[in-house]
């Protein structure tokens, strides 16, 4: 009697999650498979079946392509960039007697603001009589397009992100430097090790678990961009920011081609999934190997 | 050892220096912003620090700028709200719900419900882009509010967040009130609630930011001006050859300020919250 009531019970505390997984999860999941095969336009109320030519021309589409190199690209700067820098800020603030939240809410701040405003603020510090332009301009004579030279737009949208995030990792980060003994750092000092012998020994592995948390989130927020690079360059100049979503936003609601949006989104989720397991293995591997784990 | 101390003094000076060199680097943009937003137009974009100000990016944007009609802005400052705050109670109620049964529910097939989140928590979600826009479009609600609250009203991350709360709940208080005959809604909302509250307020404030600042999903699934959110009008406003640098801050204040108001009333029951949060 008893277990009947609670199956019956769990079923209904359950039953918003299933309702909205099957309505807004997998009954989509299995239409945007069903899409990715036909050539619908969102408009026309006629389709066919065009089987894997969607596919095929995602794969020979330079902005398609562009948006798979920009991935890793983007990874490559904002990852340490933002591993560095929350580090960097952990390891400063760990150290002060007072004010410590106060620092760490200050730092906090960035990841509050909307991708929007951040790109508008950047815009506008980077607009061509801007005061960081114009001192460049007068002082040495440099005049960088920044958001219309492909190098420098990507490390903008990096920064931006890095900016966004950096404070909240450090939270992460504090949290497990607290965690970490003193006396092992007591013991470390009267044995005579070395400052920077003790972040290699002693600080990172037992930061280990933290700064892997960090990187696996880190890792997620490169496969999401969107905001940043719709605001700020639209996927330019020549795809040099094009991102997945950038790219999938276009096909569907710009030039409305539902079917052949929907094959990329596809590529996206596979290149996105494997990924992320890829990554998490080398972390998870590379604790292993040094003992960290 | 007093030249000990003294080196420590001077250690101490030096961290507190890079800290707030540090922190004033990262808050610049912020500080950029509001300047600017009260900077006399002719200096807006012009002076990393403004000399002179004024109140003239407000006025233009509340009273009418360009068009001279009763200016958007207060309307999709009150769409925004009403989005945000549907879809996040929402997605705390059901949350907390969801999260309850998986946690402290056996029932049967409760192992297969617990994989199914996981799997659809980990799972991208760019796929599904396209096709829940085709879900509000057939179902007929696109340009309404619900379209912008309903998608957006479960949080898998606060189900995943609260299970492994209750999770860790004795078992104990919930027998104990069961045996005083409590129903299990009067457990969650009389027991369970009022034990989270810290890590209620840390799911609360990040679900709230994040919704309050979405720009995908709120764009395509809203055409008409008055619908729009504040973060959309924001966005379409000031594009890429947009005027009016000065009501262009003064509107990102507007987006901004809120946010940093309820972190500010919440700071306290937030920092406890994280500390439980991250360990």
């Amino acid at each position: 009697m008893e277990t009947k009531n609670n199956n019956k019970l769990g079923w209904l505390f359950a039953s918003p999650y299933l309702i909205y997984g099957f309505v807004f999860f997998l009954g989509p999941l299995i239409w945007s498979l069903y899409l990715a095969f036909t050539n619908w336009d969102l408009i026309a109320p006629n389709y066919d079946f065009v089987g894997f030519s969607n596919f095929i021309k995602a794969f020979k589409n330079p902005a398609v392509q562009s948006s798979f190199w920009v991935t890793y690209k983007f990874m490559m700067v904002f990852v340490p960039l933002v591993t560095a820098a929350s580090l960097a800020v952990a390891m400063i603030v760990q150290g002060l007697p007072k004010l410590k939240s106060v620092f760490l809410i200050g730092f906090f701040l960035p990841y509050l603001s909307s991708g929007v405003v951040s790109s508008l603020i950047v815009k506008g510090l980077l607009s061509y009589n801007s005061p960081v332009n114009a001192f460049l301009r007068d002082t040495f004579g440099i005049k960088i397009n920044w958001l219309g030279t492909p190098f420098t737009a990507l490390m903008i949208v990096a920064l931006i992100i890095a900016w966004k995030f950096a404070g909240y990792y450090a939270l992460i980060l504090t949290s497990g430097l607290e965690s970490i003994d003193k006396e092992v750092y007591e013991a470390a000092a009267i044995d005579g090790v070395s400052r920077r012998q003790r972040f290699w020994t002693i600080t990172l592995p037992l930061l280990y678990p933290a700064i892997y948390t960090t990187l696996i989130l880190s890792f997620g927020v490169t496969f999401g961009i969107f905001t940043e690079v719709y605001q700020l360059t639209g996927g330019g100049p020549n795809y040099a920011t094009n991102t997945w979503q950038m790219e999938i936003y276009n096909q569907a609601f710009k030039n409305l081609q539902a079917g052949y949006a929907s094959a990329i989104a596809i590529l996206a989720a596979i290149v996105t999934f494997i990924s992320i397991f890829v990554i998490k293995k080398l972390l998870e591997m590379w604790g292993k190997r040094n003992g960290w784990v | 050892m007093v030249g000990s101390n003294d080196k420590n003094k001077l250690s101490l000076t030096i961290r507190y220096s890079v800290a707030t060199l540090l922190l004033l680097v990262m808050v610049f943009p912020y500080l950029y912003m509001v300047l600017n937003s009260f900077a006399d137009w002719s200096q807006v974009d012009r002076q990393l620090i403004p000399s002179s100000y004024s109140l003239k990016s407000y006025s233009w944007l509340f009273s009418g700028g360009e068009t001279g009609t009763p200016r958007p802005w207060l309307n999709s400052f009150f769409n925004s709200v009403i989005v945000s705050v549907g879809s996040t109670v929402l997605m705390m109620v059901f949350g907390i719900m969801v999260a309850y049964a998986l946690a402290k529910i056996k029932f049967r097939g409760r192992d297969a419900v617990n994989n199914f989140v996981l799997f659809h928590m980990f799972f991208p979600a760019i796929i599904l882009l396209i096709p829940n826009f085709l879900v509000i479009q057939k179902v007929g609600l696109y340009d309404t509010y619900w379209a912008m609250i309903i998608p957006k009203a479960m949080s898998l991350w606060a189900i995943f967040m609260y299970t492994n709360f209750f999770k860790a709940v004795p078992t104990t208080f919930i027998e104990a009130a069961k045996i005083d005959g409590a129903t299990e809604f009067q457990i969650l909302y009389k027991i369970m609630v009022p034990m989270s509250k810290s890590i209620t307020t840390v799911i609360f404030l990040f679900l709230l930011m994040e919704r309050w600042t979405e720009l995908l999903w709120d764009m395509i699934v809203v055409r008409s001006d008055e619908m729009l959110t504040l973060n959309v009008l924001l966005s379409q406003m000031f594009g890429p050859y947009a005027g009016y640098p000065g009501p262009m801050y003064a509107a990102s204040v507007l987006l901004t300020l809120p946010i940093i108001i309820l972190f500010i009333i919440f700071g306290k029951r937030f920092k406890e919250g994280m500390q439980f949060n991250l360990k």
